[in-house]
């Protein structure tokens, strides 16, 4: 995995705002969002029950990632963020996702961790012309991060997903390499 | 027109496959590769075109003239499916497409009962292709720019999708 230096955050408002890799050793930090089922229930999964879980998760799925980070406050993890990557014809896309501690929420600290990541992804993946982002109609709060984040909403796509066994319409919102991005 | 009807490729509808797959204008619009030589396009016939489960060869009188495909999503995808088509150039224009289109849409929603969704995206300068879809019922969602490699270019797309609870239009 390239560039895993940690982004950290220039203005002071968000001094002690900071992406870097998740490791093993943050997994009580991972069980506290992983566990909340506020945080997950626009997730397609369901909340952790026990850590061995958790653990399995970092091992699979986190650290082969092509690009995870979580979201630190004073660099203890409370979210995370992650870009997918997709190959042949769709390697000009990847699909952006995150997630973050509930009592956390309405800072605008997701919104400025999606701003740091536009500021890096496109430089550290050249290939990369578009950043997605598919939000569930009714989840309002994360539409409105992408908006405040420059994104574009380009549409809802009926029926896309399936959610906890039911079918669901999902907003879909892009950030290209060129578009201009909202100061952090 | 005479009778359009979908029925699977068999090996020995290859001369009539390539007739079409190396026409210029049809992979100037679509996702085909272009085959290099006959060995390639038989090869692709052979290895995707015909075990494929869902691909189609679109027919006139019993003629393969052009092919449709249905592609079913898996995981939290599973409720949606993608369709794609191509149709040799000189039976353009005469709704030879759409038809094709309503029949597989129709059939997969029959056949696939997890399917709540068909989708499919063009090209945003594909207009052709695009009155289609709309034709065919489908509701055009929005446009995704930059979405995917066509032709070795980033391609801006219109995406279109058609729900089993959309109303049907009439089969003609």
């Amino acid at each position: 995995m390239e560039g895993t230096s940690p982004v950290e955050s220039s203005k002071n408002e968000y001094s002690n705002l900071s992406l870097r890799p998740l490791d093993v050793s943050d997994i009580d930090d991972f069980m506290v969002w992983a566990t909340d089922e506020k945080v997950t229930r626009f997730c397609t999964w369901e909340p952790y029950t026990n850590k061995e879980d958790g653990l399995n998760f970092i091992k699979n799925t986190v650290l082969p990632h092509p690009w995870f980070r979580a979201i630190c406050l004073d660099n203890r993890p409370i979210g995370a963020i992650s870009v997918t990557s997709n190959s042949g014809n769709d390697r000009c896309r990847g699909e952006l996702g995150y997630v973050l501690a509930s009592n956390y929420w309405g800072k605008g600290i997701v919104t400025r961790a999606v701003k740091m990541v536009a500021d890096t992804i496109f430089e550290e993946w050249p290939h990369l012309e578009r950043l997605e982002a598919l939000v569930d109609v009714e989840n309002v709060g994360s539409q409105k991060v992408l908006e405040k984040a420059g994104f574009s909403r380009e549409g809802v796509l009926r029926k896309y997903c399936v959610l906890k066994g039911k079918s669901r319409d999902m907003v879909m919102f892009s950030l290209l390499s060129i578009d201009p991005r909202p100061q952090i | 027109m005479g009778e359009i009807t979908l029925r699977p490729y068999e090996v020995s509808d290859i001369d009539e496959f390539l007739e079409w797959a190396s026409d210029e204008e049809v992979i100037r619009l679509s996702r085909l590769e272009r085959f290099n030589s006959r060995e390639d396009a038989l090869c692709y016939f052979k290895e995707v075109v015909i075990p494929h489960p869902c691909y189609r060869a679109i027919c006139l009188d019993g003629r393969p003239i052009g092919f449709i495909f249905f592609e079913p999503g898996s995981g939290k995808t599973k409720c949606r499916g993608l369709i794609g088509y191509a149709l040799g150039a000189k039976y353009w224009g005469q709704g030879i497409t759409t038809k094709a289109v309503k029949i597989l849409t129709s059939a997969v929603f029959k056949e696939f009962p997890e399917i709540e969704r068909v989708e499919a995206f063009v090209d945003v300068e594909n207009k052709a292709s695009a009155r289609v879809l709309e034709k065919a019922g489908f509701q055009k969602e929005g446009i995704l720019r930059k979405w995917i490699v066509l032709n070795g270019k980033t391609t801006d797309v219109s995406m279109f999708g058609l729900l089993s609870t959309d109303p049907v239009v009439g089969t003609n």
